[in-house]
């Protein structure tokens, strides 16, 4: 059983030389002139993944309560979508699902979430300036900010409810609360990587404070400011369900819910498709964004 | 570099611009593809009140009025903003945080908002309808054709609710322990078919649509209607927060005169009527019409006697408040009075007149 051992790994083996071997693999599996391209190995998984699913509802291994065939979901996907009778044969038109098409209910979503998101920026930014600038202000804060932090969002969304009633309003504190530590706990982080030679650097040159600010400081924490949003959206992206529990129609998350709770498990997936692919545009978004306001990023 | 700034400034703000501003996705819209609908009466111009309404996805008349759109056909000048609620519990959440003003909830819910700690400022002034074979108690093992034979098996119902309060009711019935003879779980409707496909409960007392696909492969030996046929009857009831009653009677005049239509449609003309439960139900009318058998729906002169709103109701009221003591879900019994002014038949007598 030794010789099939050599055989698995024949570029250790390769006249080509064993030094070259390893990177060589790499760069052709990071993109290059020859062989895998990555999006080619992600299609192709893409499609082993929904023909095993297809097969797995085909053979009718799973009743279509549990996993439904992929067919049906993408069926729900178009009714929740469209203008549709409300069964076949019958006159009635309804409206998408619950009132609403998909794409308001993840548009209804995106509004919580840009609001949420966008009060964390407005807030956690100054926020987490002060606490790393002012001293005593860090060590009285920053407890509560842990705190903060730790809290399941399921937890105490049942308060925010009794406190701002079942409108948006608790649904974007929901989503403020989940976004705005992460976002604090990154520009803390950022302005304490900023090396202190370099701003005594630029002030030895002859900077004013402002200059010093505006030409160290804030190109140096935006990086990881980024990063702050960046993980805080995802953090939205997983609290926007809970705050959607109750009244969240429209709203993709209570969409996915209610579908639940009335076993329709094809729309249940087909929103949480949504969900995933929305989410990482969205992430795609902000890392484009970062590419253009932080090229020189990972290159210092 | 400051062409790619400029332009990534641009992307960001024409995106947040399109998503907070551009195209905003109202909530509570109402279907809008249903016929115009006119009011079976002259419409009351004069009531300019707003309303929010709480409701849930269960087929009554409620749904009938919500779907046809006959609280803004007979009240052109009133503003009703409608929620939905998953559970009586949400709607009561709701009250407690001055977000509603009219809601559905079951008898059980009622109660808890009546008693300590709650103590919510709200009255019964509906009954949307007396529950039946629509909440039933399903066993997988098809051998087992009585409670009795349950025993020492696993029970799945959702704490708090009224099929729960049905269940307890009826161990008490046949002389069975429930912490003993039988094992009780919480478990909500829709994690019910998973544990049961997976064996790890052997009967359940649940609603529709968990009870029908139950019901594929396990039977049926007790229903809510058998608890309600030996006194201890469970109701889905409407509320309305008293400040609200008070100052609006001649809207709740409308709502109820509006409620008891929905009633006739169903008893009468099953047909239109399971048109507007299938819209909001998402399920097909001829399946939704099969749903009515599982409730009793009683017209606005019927609730107002001494059967119901006039008297009844706030008995049951009381005996399902020693019930839920007994779960710990509130932290005494309140004097029956509470419970009887907790009642308002007002409503149901302008209805009916």
């Amino acid at each position: 059983m030794a010789q099939p051992a050599v055989q698995d790994n024949p570029s250790r083996t390769d006249p080509a030389g064993s030094d070259d071997a390893f990177p060589s693999r790499w760069r052709r599996f990071g993109g290059s002139e020859s062989g895998f391209h990555p999006w080619i190995i992600r299609i192709t998984v893409l499609a082993a993944t929904l023909l095993m699913w297809w097969l797995v509802t085909k053979l009718e291994l799973v009743k279509p309560l549990y996993l439904p065939t992929p067919g049906s979901v993408w069926n729900a996907f178009v009714l929740a979508n469209t203008d549709h009778p409300v069964a076949p044969g019958v006159d009635r038109m309804v409206r998408g699902a619950q009132n609403y098409y998909l794409w308001e209910h993840l548009l209804a979503s995106l509004q919580r979430i840009g609001i949420g998101v966008g009060a964390a920026i407005i807030f956690g930014i100054p926020l987490g300036l002060l606490m790393s600038t002012v001293k005593w202000i860090g060590i009285v804060t920053e407890p509560y900010l842990n705190f903060l932090r730790s809290l399941p969002p399921l937890g105490y969304i049942g308060l925010l409810i009794v406190w701002f009633g079942i409108g948006d309003t608790s649904k974007v504190w929901l989503l403020f609360l989940a976004a705005f530590p992460p976002i604090t706990m990154a520009t803390i982080s950022g302005v304490r990587g900023v090396r202190e030679d370099q701003i005594n650097a630029v002030l030895t040159l002859g900077a004013s404070r402002r200059q010093s600010l505006t030409t160290v400081m804030v190109p140096a924490t935006l990086p990881e400011v980024l990063n702050g949003i960046r993980v805080a959206v995802g953090f939205a992206w997983t609290t926007v369900v809970a705050a959607e529990l109750n009244n969240g129609i429209p709203g993709i998350g209570g969409l996915a819910y209610a579908a639940g709770t009335e076993l329709k498990t094809p729309l249940t997936i087909a929103c949480i498709i949504v969900i995933g692919i929305a989410a990482v545009a969205l992430d795609g978004l902000i890392k484009l964004l970062e590419k253009l306001l932080v090229p020189w990023r990972g290159k210092a | 570099m400051l062409r790619p700034t400029t332009l990534a400034i641009g992307v960001t703000t024409a995106t947040l611009a399109l998503t907070l501003a551009g195209c905003g996705v109202e909530s509570g819209r109402e279907a809008s593809t249903s016929k115009e609908t006119k009011c079976p009466w002259t419409p009351d111009k004069s009531v300019t009140t707003s309303a929010r309404i709480a409701y849930q996805k269960i087929p009554n008349a409620d749904l009938v009025v919500k779907d046809l759109s006959v609280l803004k056909a007979c009240m052109p000048n009133a503003k009703i903003k409608y929620s939905n609620f998953a559970s009586g519990g949400d709607v009561v959440q709701a009250y407690g945080s001055k977000s509603v003003d009219i809601g559905l909830m079951g008898s059980s819910p009622a109660t808890i908002a009546l008693s300590e700690p709650l103590n919510l400022p709200v009255s019964v002034v509906w009954i949307h309808d007396v529950i039946g074979t629509a909440e039933s108690l399903v066993v997988r093992d098809k051998s087992v054709n009585d409670l009795k034979g349950l025993k020492g098996k696993t029970i799945a119902v959702p704490f708090g609710s009224t099929a729960h309060f049905s269940l307890l009711q009826a161990l008490q019935d046949d002389d069975m322990d429930q912490a003993k003879d039988v094992k009780l779980i919480n478990l909500e409707p829709e994690k019910m078919a998973a544990a049961w496909q997976g064996k790890q409960i052997d009967a359940a007392w649940v609603w529709d649509p968990v009870l029908s696909e139950l019901k594929k492969t396990g039977q049926v030996v007790l229903s809510s209607e058998d608890t309600a046929e030996a006194g201890k009857p469970t109701y889905d009831l409407g509320t309305a927060s008293n400040d609200f009653v008070q100052k609006n009677p001649a809207f709740m005049k409308q709502w109820a005169k509006a409620q008891d239509y929905g009633v006739k449609m169903l008893t009468d003309d099953p047909e239109k009527a399971s048109e507007s439960i299938a819209v909001e139900l998402g399920v097909s009318p001829e399946d939704a019409q099969k749903l009515f058998e599982g409730y009793e729906y009683l017209p606005a002169a019927q609730q107002a006697d001494q059967d119901h709103l006039g008297k009844k109701m706030s008995e049951d009221l009381f005996a399902t408040s020693k019930f839920l003591f007994g779960q710990g879900s509130i932290d005494k019994v309140a004097a029956p009075t509470v419970y009887a002014d907790g009642v308002d038949a007002g409503p149901a007598e302008e209805a009916a007149k």
